[in-house]
């Protein structure tokens, strides 16, 4: 028994030494991007501007429900989201930023209210074996065709997918969303938890291609594989290629306003786009930030018209409508 | 570790002689040490009461996930069961080459978490999984139902393997030589008179298996096969409104308790006294083609459940590395894994004692509820006590809401069973009568206690300590809801590595938890091959 009470001890210890070694009140920062992408950033801010930052990793669409559930008793100062959906669902507890801020980047890709600024740019693509026969998706419609038929990989329940349905119901509204989803389940896609399994199935040739985020395959490829596949574009203009910036708020229950500020300003920083354009293959969002080899300039893009503050509206009613296709 | 929770293996003793003025403070041990059971119903009891339901999941679509959920079950604990028990009687009873270390590797695969197994099916096969690449054409990979009863059979056979062992141990060798001197031979030996006297253990392992099954949210999300636990899941993650997802939890909850209540209703209360000398037991010998037999099912069985997983993360690991990824070694990340797990573990030994002394020493109605209360919430999926535990603490526990204390708290009380288990099991191979004497000889209760009866439940402690130290490592739904900001495992970063394909940084992540964990493992096992 004397054991068992070492050992909890001894547990409780190593927990206490390594739990959180910082000062008493640092910058907390719930953040809906991976540590394995943002870490690395967020060490060299606490480097250069000696503010201690904590952070929560989980999921974006998760984080913004678990702020609304802890309200205005919440920790957090900053949520860094992974799309303009789970920032929108909180702009309740949102404060307003400086209009030097939202400034940095263009207009569409920040908040109508200025409540979050898009932080690097998230393009929906349809990555495909570069050894199928099937001829490429022209349109977003292209992909339910028959010819497809068995072939696409989907993650029916990503947050990305979502944020895609959900901007196709502000584009063409409810019943036709459903009718695409309903055409989409009939033509047996396979289906997957995330992005990235799909990328490896299709560079196996597992599947010829599939609906993803366009930098998983560059992420692939850093890993020394992917190059049985490429990213396209879909050309029409429509939702099959969105740009889902990721983003950041402030909280306005935040009691660090100003070290909360500097964190948001660091990310639009040239440093921190750079490393976006380099690291997590993203497309930045400020003028004279080049993307990643191999990428086209984002203006180059045929993107469709939406306003991304909208998007959370709809995201619940898009969870509802991929349920209701039997997709999930 | 024997046994189990429901049973009573040996002999139930009657213990009339105890005394009563000392078992109150047991009672009440017991009731405090049970109480967080009570945080999952109440606290998703009193959401779905003040708050609604949001909007639900179609009646069709539940009966789908239930009738999923199910047949994943059934399947799995079969063949679990089957597999499991194969392993431990060929390790314990006959005369195979090897024994010791076949006994070792049959329980090793316990340590791989059932995402890791997940993630390694799905990265050896395929057109470029690692064993495709072996044998020179494709093995499709599994997806579905069958990858999904692939995954949890293998990885919870040695689970099986574990409680099965001791009891085949435990087993009078007297009754199967009766047999097999009135002519029946080794097969119907084994069928008639072994088999119902492994038939406590068969029922535990089979609550263990069943009930983790139908909890398991990794497996069955990677390998994209929907039950329950995976749609309240894809709920809590993909939805804003919460409300939908604490329903259906509370839904999941009765169903849960309704599976227990039934299984102790029916439940049959005959033991199969042993004799107390034990003698030398002769192995069975195998020659010809069932040692063949034997020995080929037991390298297929490690080389699928050990060769192929360690393999494929090796590989990931030499792959990443040799394409230039950068190499990050998770020393916080194993630090803190290691301290939630050593913490949890000797608390829920400690906590375990009070329970498992008073069901021990009585079976009475108050006893068995003790005893079901303990098993309730161990058999609640992670998730549900994750979004229980996450109400309670913003409603009524704020100060606790992202501690670590509560992270820790909430593992004792979900694992403490495996260590009730475990302590009943040696608790009911102290006689009576060296508690009766330590008493009539002066001594008081507590002194009784620490002399006497712990040192005796100290086998027991240490197998129950080591279970729920491998538990809490794996452990994930729930240590994504309640962990405190920046404190991240090493399970978490596995999952999360995994889900942005960051292979290289899952495989390092992998390989450091498995290391973490042999060790009480090997402890666990040990005690197996010096009984």
């Amino acid at each position: 028994m004397k054991r068992l009470v070492i050992l909890a001890a001894a547990g409780a210890l190593i927990v206490t030494a390594c739990g959180s070694g910082g000062t008493d009140s640092p910058l907390i920062i719930y953040s809906g991007r991976s540590e394995e992408l943002v870490q690395p950033l967020i060490d060299h801010f606490t480097e250069s501007t000696d503010i201690d930052v904590e952070v929560r990793y989980a999921g974006s669409t998760d984080l913004a429900a678990t702020l609304l559930q802890e309200g205005d008793s919440t920790d957090a100062d900053v949520f860094f989201a992974q799309d303009p959906a789970s920032l929108g669902s909180v702009a309740s507890l949102l404060a307003r930023l400086p209009q030097s801020v939202l400034d940095a980047v263009d207009p569409k890709f920040a908040d109508r209210n200025g409540q979050w600024v898009g932080t690097s740019g998230r393009v929906r693509t349809f990555v495909y074996n570069t050894d199928t026969s099937l001829e490429l998706p022209q349109t977003i419609d292209d992909v339910t065709d028959p010819r497809w038929f068995g072939e696409v990989g989907v993650a029916p329940t990503n947050g990305s997918f979502l944020a895609f349905v959900s901007a196709m119901i502000l584009e063409r509204g409810e019943d036709a969303t459903l009718r695409w989803l309903q055409s989409l389940a009939a033509n047996d896609p396979q289906d997957y938890p995330k992005n990235s399994p799909i990328v490896l199935a299709t560079d196996s040739g597992e599947i010829d291609g599939g609906l993803v985020n366009h930098y998983y395959l560059l992420r692939l490829r850093a890993e020394g594989e992917g190059n049985n596949s490429e990213n396209w574009f879909i050309p029409a203009g429509d939702v099959g290629t969105l740009v889902m910036p990721a983003g950041a708020g402030i909280l306005s229950g935040t009691d660090m306003p100003e070290a909360a500020r500097q964190f948001v300003e660091f990310l639009l920083s040239e440093e921190a786009q750079t490393y976006f354009a380099a690291e997590t293959f993203e497309f930045p969002l400020i003028p004279g930030v080049q993307p990643a080899e191999g990428l086209p300039a984002l203006e180059d893009l045929s993107t469709p018209d939406i306003d991304l503050s909208e998007l959370a509206d709809v995201l619940d009613d898009a969870t509802r409508l991929v349920s209701e296709a039997g997709l999930v | 570790m024997t046994a189990g929770p429901l049973t009573t293996p040996v002999e139930v003793r009657p213990s009339p002689g105890r005394p009563k003025k000392s078992s109150r403070g047991w009672w009440t041990a017991t009731a405090i040490v049970l109480l967080p059971a009570l945080i999952p119903p109440i606290s998703l009891g009193w959401q779905v009461l003040t708050k609604g339901t949001g909007t639900m999941l179609p009646l069709g679509r539940l009966l789908e996930l239930f009738a999923s959920t199910v047949g994943l079950t059934l399947a799995v604990t079969i063949t679990a069961l089957s597999i499991g028990t194969a392993t431990a009687w060929l390790t314990n009873r006959t005369d195979i080459p090897a024994r010791a270390v076949w006994m070792i590797l049959a329980a090793l695969p316990l340590v791989i978490p059932s995402y890791m197994a997940a993630l390694t099916i799905i990265g050896a096969t395929g057109p470029n999984g690692l064993i495709s690449s072996w044998l020179g054409f494709t093995i499709p990979t599994p997806y579905g139902f069958v990858g999904a009863w692939l995954a949890l059979s293998i990885f919870l056979a040695p689970m099986t393997h574990l409680i099965v062992s001791p009891a085949l141990r435990l087993i009078d060798p007297a009754t199967e030589e009766a047999a097999t001197s009135l002519g029946a031979g080794q097969r119907r030996a084994f069928f008639t008179v072994t088999l119902p006297q492994l038939r406590p253990a068969l029922v535990s392992a089979g609550l263990m298996v069943g009930l983790y099954t139908v909890s398991d949210f990794g497996a069955v999300s990677l390998l994209r096969f929907d039950t329950f636990t995976r749609a309240i899941f894809t709920l809590y993650e993909g939805q804003i409104d919460r409300r939908p997802a604490a329903a259906l939890s509370l839904v999941l909850i009765i169903l849960a308790l309704a599976i227990l209540f039934i299984e102790r209703r029916s439940r049959s209360r005959a033991g199969y006294a042993m004799t107390r000398a034990r003698r030398a037991r002769r192995p069975v010998e195998m020659h010809g083609w069932p040692k063949g037999l034997s020995m080929a099912f037991l390298f297929a069985f490690a080389f699928v459940s050990l060769v192929v997983p360690i393999s494929v993360l090796v590989f990931w690991l030499i792959r990443g590395l040799s394409a230039g990824a950068e190499l990050g070694v998770f020393w916080d990340e194993t630090l803190r894994s290691l301290g939630v797990s050593l913490a949890a573990a000797g608390l829920a030994a400690l906590a375990s004692l009070p329970v498992a002394m008073v069901t021990t020493w009585k079976r009475n109605k108050l006893s068995g509820a003790v005893e079901s209360a303990t098993w309730a919430i161990y058999s609640l999926p992670h998730i549900t006590v994750g979004i229980a535990v996450v109400v309670f603490a913003l409603t009524w526990a704020r100060p606790l809401y992202q501690t670590v204390f509560l992270l820790v708290l909430t593992y004792v009380a979900m694992f403490m069973a495996q260590s009730v288990s475990t302590v009943q099991d040696s608790l009911r191979r102290v006689s009576p009568v060296l508690e009766d004497a330590s008493r009539g000889l002066g001594r008081g209760p507590l002194q009784t206690l620490a002399r006497v009866t712990v040192p005796l439940a100290s086998p027991g402690l240490a197998a129950g300590a080591a279970l729920v130290f491998l538990s809490v490592m794996k452990e994930l739904p729930a240590t994504l809801l309640l962990r405190p900001n920046g404190f991240e495992t090493l399970a978490i970063r596995i999952w999360s590595a995994t889900g942005e394909g960051f292979y290289t940084m899952a495989s390092v992540a992998s390989l450091a938890l498995l290391t973490v964990s042999i060790l009480p493992l090997l402890a666990l096992t040990y005690r197996d091959l010096s009984d």
